[in-house]
């Protein structure tokens, strides 16, 4: 079976049913707004290097959202309308389906770190300048990879269970904070970090600072340390997420669980 | 089209959820839905399953099309094992379930047909063209660019076959295709379904509806509490009570103790009543009908009868009777 061609048209119709919704307005951008303006708030008077700190903080916690509240959506809702069956009924292997769905959610978690910026700018007259912009389109694009990688493997715990909604609101807020997104991840208590570390978002966030911050002194693996850690985490991701699609697959065949009941 | 060559053969089937409900005190449950039932269907066949609510045949088309694995027993589509060699069964079939979910409601009837065309790998030189003739088939072609969400009932089940044949399958999977449309709309879907027999298809057909049942199907199964109790033509199952007859009285004000009267008489196997506009419709089965009619009629002695008739037996009485005779 063409994979390609599952994974290209899920990102389609799912790009499809986005335009058609008019709820994902709240968390692409209503939200991304209100954080870009708190953020502004907090750290008004500060020079322009605290000011920036915050915007990216903001952009990633919204991607982050994205990421998690979409993977949860898009097969919650596949199995509330009965379509779950439809598509595990198709020769094409759900792990690609969600791949391309997972690839279009990351887009518009890009397009939501570029509105922030561009809310910051325009409405609130930020002065953000990037330090390196080639380097942080590349450590922008490998986290995008690292998070849609990583809301596959949230997918596949949905496929398996209408609970795993507590697993990704559980999940929001605790990582907002242990990835460092809005605080320096040293002012944590150190038990946090060995989860922080096993997710992409950590060196995601720490790479772009580097790239945009004058003098930004983090992790001590550097830009390109980071770079390299989140491409690991991502095949990682996608390793662990195609044999966890294999198991929930037959899991969810033997459960009869795929369909609302 | 019809040959003896075997398209669907199903063996020793047995089917168990095991469901635990509550959350501090976990109880499990066991519902055995299909309890060892075996049979083959031959190409170009349309076979039906006929049974009541909850008998267990949504629970057979699904382990047949690939969703539900089997507790025990095989099942070969085309000659591939359904647990072993899914990929194979799910490119040559196509599953329609009734109802009104199973769609992408926010997006329109050709994007949803589109969606499905990409994930059974149709050709993309073709694709169009497919779902052109498709929606022509089905008669969607004027609506097929307006969203789901605004579709009638039977527009939306008549999508549904529609995708369930974008692959352009060899064996399809019909469970109660008509359920919740109106008449005139179950009506198109019934003829839907013999042009697709005409096109040499071999379909397999689930309903409580038996007339569907007798109109549509080569043979039918009759389930009933996850076993086949009865396999055979509409003809042969209706011949299972050429011994019997109906006796069919109207009436007004028919209680329910008059009816259980009737039912303990001697000879007498069944006994249903309906409405039929404002009048009660009883249909008492017996085995010699000139020897019961007048103890019926006695027994309905404080009602209204306004006609009693002796009928030939339907494809409804032999069901009820195969049903009420394995509670
Ligand atoms: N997902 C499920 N989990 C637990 N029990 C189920 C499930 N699906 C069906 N059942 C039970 O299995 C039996 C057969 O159901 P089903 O196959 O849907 O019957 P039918 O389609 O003939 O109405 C019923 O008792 C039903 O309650
Ligand atoms: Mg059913």
């Amino acid at each position: 079976m063409p994979r390609i061609r599952a994974v290209t048209s899920s990102f389609r119709h799912q790009f499809l049913q986005f335009v058609a919704e008019p709820q994902w307005l709240i968390p692409n951008v209503i939200l991304p707004f209100m954080i870009t303006m708190v953020a502004l708030i907090m750290f008004s008077g500060q020079q322009g290097n605290f000011v920036l700190y915050a915007v990216l903080g903001g952009g990633m916690m919204s991607m982050w959202g994205n990421t998690l509240y979409s993977s949860g959506w898009s097969i919650g809702s596949d199995r509330f309308n009965g379509t779950l069956e439809q598509i595990l009924v198709t020769p094409s292997k759900l792990v690609w389906i969600i791949a391309g769905r997972s690839v279009w959610n990351a887009l518009v978690g890009i397009l939501n770190g570029v509105l922030i910026f561009v809310i910051a700018v325009s409405v609130y007259d930020a002065d953000l300048t990037i330090r390196d912009p080639m380097l942080f389109f590349i450590a922008f694009f490998v986290t995008l990879l690292s998070l849609s990688m990583l809301g596959m493997l949230f997918c596949s715990a949905f496929v398996l269970t209408r609970q795993a909604s507590v697993l990704t609101n559980g999940l929001e807020y605790p990582i907002y904070v242990g990835t460092g997104t809005m605080f320096p991840i040293a002012i944590l208590p150190w038990w946090t970090n060995p989860l922080s570390l096993s997710l992409g978002p950590t060196w995601g966030i720490d790479a772009i600072r580097y790239a945009a911050l004058d003098n930004y002194d983090g992790f001590s693996t550097g830009y390109w340390g980071d770079v390299g850690i989140m491409l690991a985490l991502s095949f990682f991701y996608l390793a662990v997420a195609f044999v966890l699609f294999g198991v929930v697959e037959k899991k969810v065949r033997v459960d009869g669980s795929f369909v609302r009941y | 089209m019809q040959s003896s060559e075997t398209v669907i053969d199903v063996k020793d089937l047995v089917r168990v959820y095991r469901s635990s409900t509550g959350f501090i005190k976990r109880v499990k449950k066991e519902t055995l839905a299909v309890d060892n039932i075996s049979f083959s269907v031959k190409c170009g066949e349309l076979f039906g399953m006929l049974g009541p609510n909850g008998a267990g045949k949504t629970t057979t088309i699904k382990m047949m099309t690939t969703l539900l694995t089997p507790t025990s027993g095989h099942i070969t589509v085309l000659g591939h094992d359904v647990v072993t060699d899914p990929m194979e069964v799910r490119k040559h079939i196509g599953l329609v379930l009734g109802g009104e979910k199973g769609l992408y409601y926010r997006v329109t009837a050709r994007q949803n047909l589109r969606y499905f065309a990409d994930l059974y790998g149709v050709p993309m030189n073709i694709r169009e063209e497919r779902i052109n003739e498709l929606l022509r088939k089905v008669d969607l072609s004027d609506r097929a660019d307006e969203r789901v969400e605004d579709f009638s009932r039977g527009m939306k089940q008549r999508l549904h076959l529609a995708k369930g044949l974008i692959n352009d399958p060899e064996v399809i999977f019909l469970d109660e295709p008509t359920i919740g449309l109106d008449p005139q709309a179950a009506r198109d879907a019934r003829s839907m379904i013999k042009t697709l027999i005409e096109e040499g298809k071999t379909m397999l057909l689930t309903t409580h509806y038996m007339f569907e049942a007798d109109e549509l199907c080569d043979r039918i199964a009759v389930v009933n509490k996850g076993k086949v109790v009865a396999l055979d033509s509409p003809k042969g199952l209706k011949s299972l009570l050429k011994d019997m007859s109906i006796i069919e009285v109207e009436g007004f004000g028919i209680t329910a103790a008059e009816i259980d009267s009737i039912k303990k008489l001697d000879g007498v196997k069944t006994v249903t009543a309906s409405m039929n506009e404002d009048k009660q419709v009883l249909r008492v089965q017996v085995c010699d009908s000139s020897e019961l009619l007048t103890p019926v009629a006695n027994r309905l002695g404080n009602s209204k009868v306004i006609g009693v008739r002796v009928k030939e037996p339907t494809l409804e009485d032999a069901y009820l009777w195969l049903v009420e005779s394995d509670a």
